[in-house]
Parts: C-alpha cells; sequence; structure tokens
C-alpha cells in the first residue's frame, strides 16, 4: 500500500532530487551546499574502484562523501510523507457513506490508528474527513476500602473511554468495504472499532426490490417451510391434554404433592 | 437439587458450592424456560376455559424451584460473594479494587477530580 513509485506520483514532487522539509521534518538540511544529485554519487561511487590511478575532480574525499550520503540522501517519498501530515483527497459531494468509530482507552494507541486509518483511506482513493474527537466516555466506581465497616473511608476508580470519528465521502461501497477490512486485518491493540455505512439506492429502488424478490423468496424457501403447524400433531388435541401431558406434570418440585387422608 | 447438578464439573474460574449451586440454576432455568412460557401464556389467555387457565396456574405454581428467573444471583466470577457485584466485570467490588490497583483491568485507573 505504501509503496514508492506511487506515493512520489501522489505526493506531486515529481523529479526533484533535493527534498526540501518543512520545520518538523527529520532531516536536517542546514547546508545548502551539499546539493549533489543521486546520479552523481552513483557515478562517484562507480568511480571509485580506479580511485588510485586517476583523481578526477568529481570524486570527493571519503568523509565528505559519507557526510552527503547523510545529509543529502533522502528517503523514500512513502516514508518521508509518513513524517508529515496525512494527505487527502476531495470530497467531490460530501455525501457521507461511512462512520468509523475508534475507541480506546489510551490517547496514543486512538490517535496512531486514527492516522493510520486516514493513510490507508488516502491510498485508496476515498476522501475523509476527521479524525473528529467525540465527547470521552467517563465511567466512575466508588468503592470503600476495606469492611463495610469503614465506609467512610472509599476510594474512586475511573475508566475514560476515548473516541475518535472518521467519516468517509463519497466512496465506492466496495472500496469502503475493503478499507474497514484492511482497519480489521492490521488493527492496533487496544483500540476497537465500530463503522456504520451506509448505502444510496436510486430513486426507481421499489423496482430493484421487486425484481430481486423471487431470488430471495427461493433463498427463504427451506425457512419458511418451517413454519406452520405440523400435519401430523393430530388436530384434536385440547387444551387439558396437554396440560396433562407427560412433559408438564413431570418436572413437579419436591414437596409439591398434596397428601391424602 | 442434586438432580439437576451435572455429574461432572462443568464449570471454570473461582468455584465453590454457591458458585455451583448458581450454575445449576441458571441451565436448569435455561432448560425448562418453554415449559414455564408456555404455561405462563396459558394461564394469561382468556380465551381459554377457566378451567384449563386453573390447572396451568397450579401446575406452573408446583414447578421446581430452580427452573424459576428469579433464583438466579449473579456471583463475582473472582471470588464468589455475590453482594456487590458490577455487571461491567461480573466482579464484586473487593476483587475489583485490588485487580484494579493491579492494573489488571483495562482503561481502569485511580480517579481524583
Amino acid at each position: 500500500m505504501l509503496s514508492f513509485p506511487k506515493s512520489r506520483m501522489l505526493l506531486g514532487l515529481g523529479k526533484r532530487f533535493k527534498f526540501s522539509v518543512p520545520t518538523r521534518s527529520f532531516a536536517s538540511s542546514n547546508e545548502p551546499d551539499v546539493d549533489l544529485s543521486q546520479s552523481e554519487v552513483r557515478h562517484a561511487a562507480s568511480l571509485s574502484g580506479n580511485q588510485g590511478t586517476e583523481q578526477s575532480e568529481y570524486i570527493k574525499p571519503w568523509a565528505k562523501r559519507l557526510d552527503d550520503l547523510n545529509q543529502g540522501a533522502r528517503l523514500p517519498r512513502s516514508v518521508q510523507a509518513l513524517y508529515l501530515r496525512p494527505l487527502r483527497r476531495k470530497a467531490q459531494y460530501g455525501l457521507p457513506v461511512c462512520d468509523l468509530q475508534l475507541r480506546s482507552y489510551s490517547v496514543r494507541n486512538v490517535e496512531f490508528f486514527a492516522d493510520f486509518a486516514i493513510r490507508a483511506a488516502y491510498y485508496l482513493k476515498l476522501p475523509v474527513s476527521g479524525p473528529v474527537p467525540l465527547p470521552r466516555i467517563v465511567e466512575r466506581w466508588t468503592f470503600p476500602r476495606s469492611n463495610f465497616v469503614h465506609k467512610k473511608s472509599q476510594e474512586n476508580f475511573e475508566r475514560i473511554t476515548l473516541r475518535r470519528l472518521i467519516q468517509i465521502k463519497d466512496g465506492n461501497p466496495q472500496t469502503v468495504q475493503t478499507w474497514l477490512a484492511f482497519l480489521r486485518k492490521h488493527s492496533f491493540y487496544g483500540v476497537g472499532l465500530k463503522a456504520n455505512v451506509w448505502e444510496h439506492e436510486s430513486l426507481d429502488v421499489a423496482k430493484t426490490m421487486d425484481d430481486a424478490m423471487p431470488e430471495i423468496e427461493q433463498s427463504l424457501e427451506p425457512h419458511l417451510s418451517q413454519f406452520g403447524q405440523r400435519k401430523d400433531r393430530g388436530g384434536d388435541q385440547s387444551i387439558l391434554d396437554i396440560l396433562e401431558s407427560e412433559r408438564f406434570t413431570k418436572n413437579k418440585g419436591p414437596l409439591t404433592d398434596v397428601r391424602r387422608g | 437439587m442434586s438432580q439437576f447438578r451435572a455429574k461432572r464439573l462443568d464449570l471454570g474460574g473461582f468455584i465453590n458450592a454457591r458458585v455451583v449451586r448458581d450454575h445449576t440454576k441458571r441451565k436448569v432455568y435455561e432448560q425448562y424456560e418453554p415449559e414455564r412460557q408456555a404455561l405462563r401464556y396459558i394461564i394469561r389467555n382468556t380465551t381459554l376455559p377457566q378451567r384449563a387457565r386453573a390447572q396451568a396456574q397450579l401446575q406452573l405454581s408446583q414447578m421446581h424451584a430452580y427452573t424459576r428467573p428469579t433464583q438466579i444471583k449473579n456471583r463475582c466470577v473472582a471470588g464468589g460473594i455475590a453482594r456487590s457485584v458490577f455487571r461491567d466485570f461480573r466482579i464484586a467490588r473487593y476483587q475489583f479494587r485490588q485487580q484494579a490497583l493491579a492494573g489488571e483491568l483495562p482503561g481502569v485507573k485511580k480517579a481524583s477530580w
């Protein structure tokens, strides 16, 4: 999913060799003079075999080259994207298709997984809004610390459930299912998922339902045939006979028989 | 009652006599629920003959006590205690306190506000 060429294309940075990074980036680009292109590095590396025989001005000293590798080389775009804010698609119509609620007791887990879900949605070309922090659910319990005599000394416990809402807008239902399946497959520990999925139908929905009816009837036939009264039951059985049947008379409790005489 | 109790122990977790008894009651109630509901239906159905309804009343009242849902009482799964058992965790208050302080209940912390 985070394949390199795809993400490079999506990032829209094209074929620039030097990756200029904003303030909260990981790679320091303090020295502007190490703007060495990849091809030059490769060229230098290939030449390094016969370094002893001829010295060209392309070849730099070892220390300088290692320094260039550290500061001038860049990570794949997909890895670089992880250090930046998640990318998003623009919704064309803004029609909500799926509400995903993430719940956890830990902020780190739920934040991390929300971020993951948004990135996954981007690569599946699903427009996303969120994560919306929903109100926390606070449950509190109070217990006496020891026996009931010491009721005055009590202790409070609480459990705070944190929630994040991620909404998918005008996505293909199948893609949404793929996204949900991907999130379930890579679900994170301590994070629960709850998804409300809406499907939209065209205006002549009654016609399509009528068309689907024979198939549904056929699939329901074995179940519906179980309903109704059995033919071999014996219709003349009165309610008093049922009450006197073994099923209703045998399950008596102890000491329920009336003593006679 | 012993005629309902399983011949071999069919329970895990904390076990004492009262836990086994409560477990037996749950199973018996589940087994006899259709009979109970049938009798209750006959009793409440005013279209049936009065004699049948009265007989159903008697039979319902004569059913074994273990078939009643009111006999079932939630018990602590960690200590068998029947009082102050919390539905969220199925644990009584003292076990809850111990486990919460040990960090064994996910998300539960000491509160202060």
